[in-house]
């Protein structure tokens, strides 16, 4: 008994594995991202936005593939935030037989531990929402030609440009950085160091860290206040971030806090309350009703998923757009071959209508030399929000008006 | 300014102390009755939390979601000594270390998608606006709550293990099992009474600590580390020695922080952790026990 | 060939020709991978968790400290991989060795907090070090040539299944060999290990250090399989999905680390897929049915083992029909799964897989070899007469009880010497000061002429003197031949990198025949094989004579050797110590048994209240109106009436 059903359970597990290659008639379309643990609302939202742009077009037939429609087949895979297992999920789907695309990773670090496979592999990858800059640099040195990995995401060079900028606009002199001890946190660190010493008018009088999971922040905040700093520029996620702007209050700390686009998910507005009123971001995606794609989107997003409120809007509308450019891909290149997908991509003749812009030939040929050829945003693509009352908005009204036009 | 810097650093440190105790407390109670702690103890924090959130989000005033929180720490206390402890004490080993771990890895999972993964804040009457305690230091009335919440607890299980029949039952088990099971008194049963009381210790810590931490699947997993250091420092039958040790590394750690730099904050704690368990393997109030052969 | 090198050799044969099936597959390619690097980590740490018994947490850190020395030592000294693995595994050793020496005085909780702390601190400073480590964004490496060959994913698995296969063999020696039967000597009974002399400290920390450098080897494995490290893939949870492999897997067993790194590598990343999860779920829930069918007849209900992995299966099933998104639920469903195993199977996959194949094809046990020569082993004392041991103004007390005052004692060669008194007289106090295990207030215990320091039971043991116990301290889980053979330290002698290479095996044949000849010598040569906890009662009790001989002891003490013996017992009791006698070994007897003291002891010391109240021949005791008073002074125990009733006959 005990032999048999050893035998049956190693029988059983290779034919499962060999079960999921069957190839059908549909395209295969992989999702990664870290749908558990600290990173799972970007992660969950990034999948549950790319998966409403699926369900929409599965409703009309599916993928247009030379002429006929073609379901699209989606495969979920939960990198939990890890390398190791970012890596693993790379070689599988490398390996997967028909697999044509892959969207998602929320972490530089799973990308930079797992994406040598799939291009590898030649497998096409639209990187959203990781950000940081490494993702796309690593294919400079050492120069990879021939490249498969889009980012469609504002890259943290970017970001960081306009936290600056914005902290520049507003006269600041003294600024203090704080960042995450993680990969994200601290090269967003690195691009502001930059960014600031190349602007030369601003001084960092602090640079401070702390760790996934901290919830006392005073002492790192005690002396960016001791130090004199007239604004806070930060780079981490949700929950610390708002325990940094709790902490801000409670040592009497008053001055604005500007960040990455972490500042706009639900769980720093949640956590943070009123302390985290007035605190600056750049976005590519804010949920508000301005035009009528953004409009049907949010609604969507609300009705499928049960909720009034998208956990990272950011996240969900680049999942959604990115599904948008890759049909649009690939019904251009008529065929789900993945080098034919990326050459369509890098020349996408039709204008995409996605709910954060309309997308006019975002990417082009890749060049080692020029990086952001791969990349879908420019510095236009993105803009101010901040925090009021619950809800990220315009932090300037122009930029509402502006888009609203389009 | 360097006074009032370290005052005030020692204010917000010992609040997470408080809680740091709260629940190393918690893992003295079973480890006393049944030499065995759970591993999972962070995620009971998490659930119990949870549980409340949802009790308050139903519309019951917070007088009765303290209460609901606890009963259902003690519930899940007795669920984990159930599930995962009877059967590993009975064989003798350090099974319970495991089952305790994965009744957690469990426990996360399904929290994920019963409550969902976002960080959510924890509605409280308690106010969290700062008051300026003079010299510049100022405390919230949440973090104040934390510590009354902590010094409470202690004396109410005090009193319980003095004053009751079931406590004295429990104590004696705590002293020694087989005597007290020649006694008559059911060592099963006063170990599942330790680890409902403990739940609820555990439950209590997640409803006062979650107004500042917010509630999250992972709320709890940095917590567990550091209590679990505090109960084995302080010596894991030390009683209310948990206190002394819990705060001053959450000063400790505070101070670290300030005059390190914020990325050591936790390496005095870790060394001086060390040194102490070398110098003082049973704990820095615990005491020795004598070779018999 | 044995068997069971065969089935070894089969198995890795049959993992070396994975590539056949797997070859352009990168997924399977990649998992094998790491099976095998985490089969490595799982074998160094299974030293801490399985032999020393001890939860380990650090094994994370080692492969952290491993990883990034042979990242670095690649990326920033430009080594190829060889040099590399070798810095990765010797600052693994130095690591190891550094945290053990403070460690190992801990146990339980305190020892796991110990290794968990260093975990801790190991990432706060890769994170922390970033001009070396270059901290939180990761360390980018490129796989390094192994002696001029640059490796593929094939080649890459072959050259980890290689070292898997050499350290398996090392490990192998190393455990089957006197250090592997110390460390279970340990875990079974602390204070006999001491009393036999094994200076175990030091050994324990010599294991952890090697256990160690496997996990840095396997972190240097790692860096070069995934070519990309950041310190936060060390933390606490890759810390307990170690441990969890060591103990899924079986402790104590190379397959077990094999099968868990196994299981803790492949679950997790097949859960994925939905047909894996049913028929693991649809599986799992039949063959805990069955389990739970076989056991319907148990009295008191069904047992909670046979309950709960159907329950846990069963809900896993029942779960499938409902969960949309599988993949939200996977780490659930991985708990539950664990959750199963370890209720299940709480030996682990191996400890159960072992028994099932014992019981099918009865491994055969070694052969006995022949005894040695008596004389060799025990050789008879020359000098009669010479006193071996002096002992004076002995004193100890427990708080404010003298337990003992200023004892003087003398023991010649070739004598037995009794040591009687009432309960509670300082009889066991005086023998347990005098092997060391209690300190002395006062006075001088001489052995040979050397005073001997006091207070350690291991170096009173190093100086001669072996002692029984009075609540016995065997080790349980060994044979009766181990138990001997644990004690023979002057057999053993070579260094430990002999041992893994293999050369241990003439020693241990040396050490089965002396052992043997002890086991003879106290009428137990026909239970070598038996588990000492298996054994009557009366002959764990030679079992502890044999082993304290096995220390060629120059002072022998027996505390209480005839406690509980049935009359037949007694009598052969009678005949080893005649046997002793022969060969002049000189012998403190405690006894409660007058006729036993007075038929074999050649001198008596009487002591009543930490006091000697008279001593000399087995007859002038009998009549001495000091020793009568003492025992009917305290006629209420029935004990007293009854030592002078025995001591009648003679």
């Amino acid at each position: 008994m005990n032999k048999v059903t050893t035998l049956l359970l190693a029988g059983a597990l290779v034919g499962g594995i060999s079960f999921e290659a069957q190839a059908a008639d549909t395209f295969k379309l992989a999702i990664t991202g870290p749908f558990s643990g600290g990173s799972a609302p970007m992660g969950g939202s990034m999948r549950d936005g790319a998966k409403l742009a699926v369900a929409q077009i599965n409703e009309q037939g599916g993928f247009e593939v030379g002429g006929h429609k073609m379901r699209v087949d989606i495969i979920e895979r939960d990198d939990e935030a890890k390398n190791e297992r970012g890596a693993l999920i790379a070689q599988e789907l490398a390996s997967l037989e028909g697999l044509s695309a892959v969207i998602g990773s929320v972490n530089t670090g799973v990308v930079l531990a797992g994406d040598k496979f799939l291009q590898e592999k030649k497998v096409v990858k639209i990187i959203t929402p990781a950000a940081g800059s490494a993702s796309m640099t690593q294919w400079v040195n050492p120069p990879m030609q021939d490249l498969y990995m889009f980012r469609f995401a504002a890259a943290d060079g970017i970001q960081s440009a306009m936290v600056v900028e914005e902290a520049g606009r507003l006269k600041f002199t003294k600024v203090a950085v704080l960042h995450d001890a993680t990969n994200y946190g601290v090269s967003g660190r690195d691009d502001l160091t930059r960014r600031i010493q190349a602007g030369g008018k601003i001084t960092i009088v602090a640079t401070e860290k702390f760790n996934i999971g901290d919830k006392d922040m005073s002492a790192q905040l005690l002396r960016a206040k001791g130090a004199g700093a007239e604004a806070v520029l930060i780079w981490g996620i949700g929950p610390e971030l708002a325990a940094v702007a709790n902490d801000m209050a409670k040592i009497g700390f008053k001055v604005p806090l500007i960040g990455g686009w972490t500042l706009s998910m639900s769980n720093f507005i949640d956590n943070a309350g009123k302390n985290g009123d007035g605190a600056m971001m750049p976005q590519t995606f804010i949920e508000e009703s301005v035009t009528k794609v953004s409009t049907a989107f949010i609604e969507s997003y609300h009705k499928a998923y049960g909720v009034s409120r998208i956990p990272s809007p950011v996240s969900a509308a680049q999942g959604y757009d990115a599904v948008l450019l890759l049909a649009s891909a690939v019904k251009q290149a008529g065929s789900t071959d993945p080098t034919k997908i990326r050459d369509a991509l890098e020349d996408l003749r039709e204008p995409v209508a996605g709910v954060i812009a309309t997308w006019n030939k975002p990417y082009s040929k890749w060049d080692v030399a020029h990086p952001e050829t791969h990349e879908a945003f420019r510095r236009e693509n993105v803009i101010m929000g901040m925090v009021s009352n619950g809800h990220v908005v315009f932090a300037n009204p122009d930029d509402r008006a502006h888009l609203a036009k389009h | 300014m360097q006074w009032m810097i370290i005052g005030q650093m020692a204010v917000s440190g010992a609040a997470m102390g408080f809680v740091y105790a709260l629940v190393a407390y918690g893992f003295q109670m079973t480890y006393a009755t049944s030499k065995s702690i759970n591993f999972g103890q962070g995620e009971l924090v998490m659930v119990s939390a949870f549980i409340s959130l949802s009790a308050s989000d139903m519309g019951l005033p917070y007088g009765l979601v303290v209460p609901v929180g606890l009963l259902s720490g003690a519930a899940l206390g007795l669920f984990v000594e159930r599930v995962a402890v009877r059967f590993a004490l009975a064989q003798k080993g350090e099974g319970w270390i495991l089952m305790t771990i994965i009744v957690g890895l469990f426990a996360v999972s399904a929290a994920e998608n019963i409550w969902g993964k976002d960080e959510r804040p924890f509605p409280t009457p308690i106010s969290r606006e700062s008051l300026d305690l003079g010299g510049g230091i100022s405390v919230t009335p949440v973090e104040l709550s934390v510590a009354f919440g902590v010094v409470l607890v202690m004396v109410l299980v005090e009193i319980f293990r003095r004053r009751t029949l079931l406590g004295k039952a429990v104590d004696a088990v705590s002293a020694d099992r087989d005597a007290a099971e020649l006694m008559g008194i059911s060592a099963t049963s006063a170990i599942a009474i330790s680890y409902a009381l403990s739940g609820a210790v555990a439950a209590l810590a997640g409803i006062l600590v979650a107004p500042i931490t917010s509630v999250g699947p992972t709320m709890a997993a940095t917590l567990i580390l550091k209590a679990f250091s505090v109960a084995v420092v302080a010596g894991l039958q030390s009683g209310s020695g948990v206190a002394v040790v819990g705060i001053s590394l959450g000063v400790l750690e505070s101070l670290a922080s300030f005059y390190l730099g914020s990325g050591w904050r936790e390496t005095p704690g870790l060394v001086l952790l060390i040194l102490a368990l070398a110098l003082r393997p049973n704990g820095i109030f615990g005491t020795a026990t004598i070779r018999k052969v | 060939m044995s068997k069971r090198l065969v089935t070894e050799a089969g198995a890795f044969a049959l993992m070396a020709m994975m590539p056949l099936f797997f070859g352009g597959n990168a997924y399977g390619m990649g998992l094998l991978t790491l099976v095998t690097i985490y089969a490595i980590a799982l074998i160094g740490l299974d030293v801490t968790v399985g032999y020393l018994g001890q939860v380990n947490l650090g094994q994370a850190a080692f492969m952290a400290l491993g990883a990034y020395a042979a990242g670095l030592a690649t990326m920033s000294l430009g080594w190829s991989m060889a040099p590399a693995l070798l810095a990765a595994v010797l600052v693994g050793l130095i690591a190891g060795a550094f945290l053990a020496l403070p460690a190992l005085r801990l146990e339980g909780p305190q020892f796991a907090l110990a290794t968990l702390s260093f975990a801790s601190l190991v990432v706060i400073l890769l994170n922390e070090l970033e001009s070396v480590t270059n901290g939180a964004q990761g360390l980018s490496l490129v796989r390094p040539l192994l002696f001029g060959v640059k490796l593929g994913p094939t080649g890459f698995y072959w050259t980890c299944l290689g070292l898997l296969a050499l350290l398996w063999l090392g490990m192998r020696n190393l455990l089957s060999s006197h250090w592997g039967r110390s460390f279970e000597a340990l875990r079974d009974s602390p204070i006999a290990t001491d009393a036999v002399g094994l200076s175990v400290y030091g050994r324990k920390v010599a294991a952890f250090a090697l256990g160690s450098s496997l996990g840095a080897l396997a972190g240097g494995l790692y860096a070069f399989d995934f070519q990309y490290l950041q310190p936060d893939g060390f933390r606490y949870d890759q810390m307990v999905i170690l441990l969890l492999g060591v103990v899924l897997g079986g402790r104590k067993s190379l397959w077990g680390a094999f099968l868990g790194a196994g299981l803790i590598v492949l679950l997790p990343n097949l859960l994925s897929s939905r047909p894996v999860f049913e028929t693991i779920a649809a599986v799992g829930l039949l063959v805990s049915l069955v389990a739970a069918w076989q056991r319907r007849g148990d009295p008191g209900g069904l047992p909670f083992q046979a309950v709960a992995p159907v329950v846990a299966t069963g809900l896993m099933v029942l779960g499938g029909f409902f969960v949309q998104s599988l993949e939200d639920w996977r780490k659930a469903v991985f708990a539950l799964i664990l959750f199963a195993v370890v209720v299940g199977l709480p030996e682990g996959v191996m400890g159960y897989v072992g028994r099932t194949l014992a019981r099918l094809f009865r491994v055969r046990r070694q052969p006995l070899p022949e005894p040695a020569d008596l004389n060799d082993v025990l050789p008879i004392e020359a000098d009669r007469g010479a006193v071996r041991l002096a002992v004076r103004g002995l004193s100890c007390r427990f708080g404010g009880l003298i337990a003992l005052a200023e004892l003087d004692l003398e023991v010649q060669t070739g004598e037995i010497h009794g040591l009687i008194g009432p309960n509670g007289s300082g009889k066991s106090t005086a023998i347990n000061v005098i092997s060391g295990l209690y300190p002395a207030a006062a006075g001088v215990v001489v052995l040979d002429g050397k005073v001997l320091p006091g207070g350690s039971l291991t170096r009173a043991a190093r100086a001669g003197i072996a002692r029984t116990f009075q609540n016995l301290q065997l080790f349980l889980e060994l044979t009766a031949l181990e138990n001997v053979m644990v004690a023979l330290r002057h057999v053993y002698r070579l260094p430990l990198p002999l041992i893994m290479a293999g050369f241990g095996r003439r020693e241990e044949a040396a050490a089965r025949a002396e052992a043997l000849a002890l086991l003879t010598l106290v009428g137990l040569g026909g239970y070598a094989g038996v588990k000492a906890a298996d054994l009557p009662y009366g002959t764990q009790r030679f079992l502890e004579i044999a082993r304290a001989l096995a220390c060629r002891p120059r002072l022998l003490i027996l505390d209480e050797p005839a406690a509980g013996l049935s009359s037949p017992d007694i009598k052969a009791l009678v005949g080893i110590m005649g046997r002793i006698h022969e060969r002049r070994i000189p012998v403190i007897l405690i006894e409660h048994h007058m006729d036993i003291v007075a038929r074999l002891c050649d001198r008596v010391t009487v002591l009543d209240g930490g006091k000697v109240i008279a001593s000399g021949t087995p007859e002038e005791i009998q009549n001495h109106p000091e020793v009568i008073r003492a025992y009917l002074g305290t006629i209420a125990g029935d004990r007293a009436s009854a030592a002078v009733t025995e001591a009648q006959p003679c």
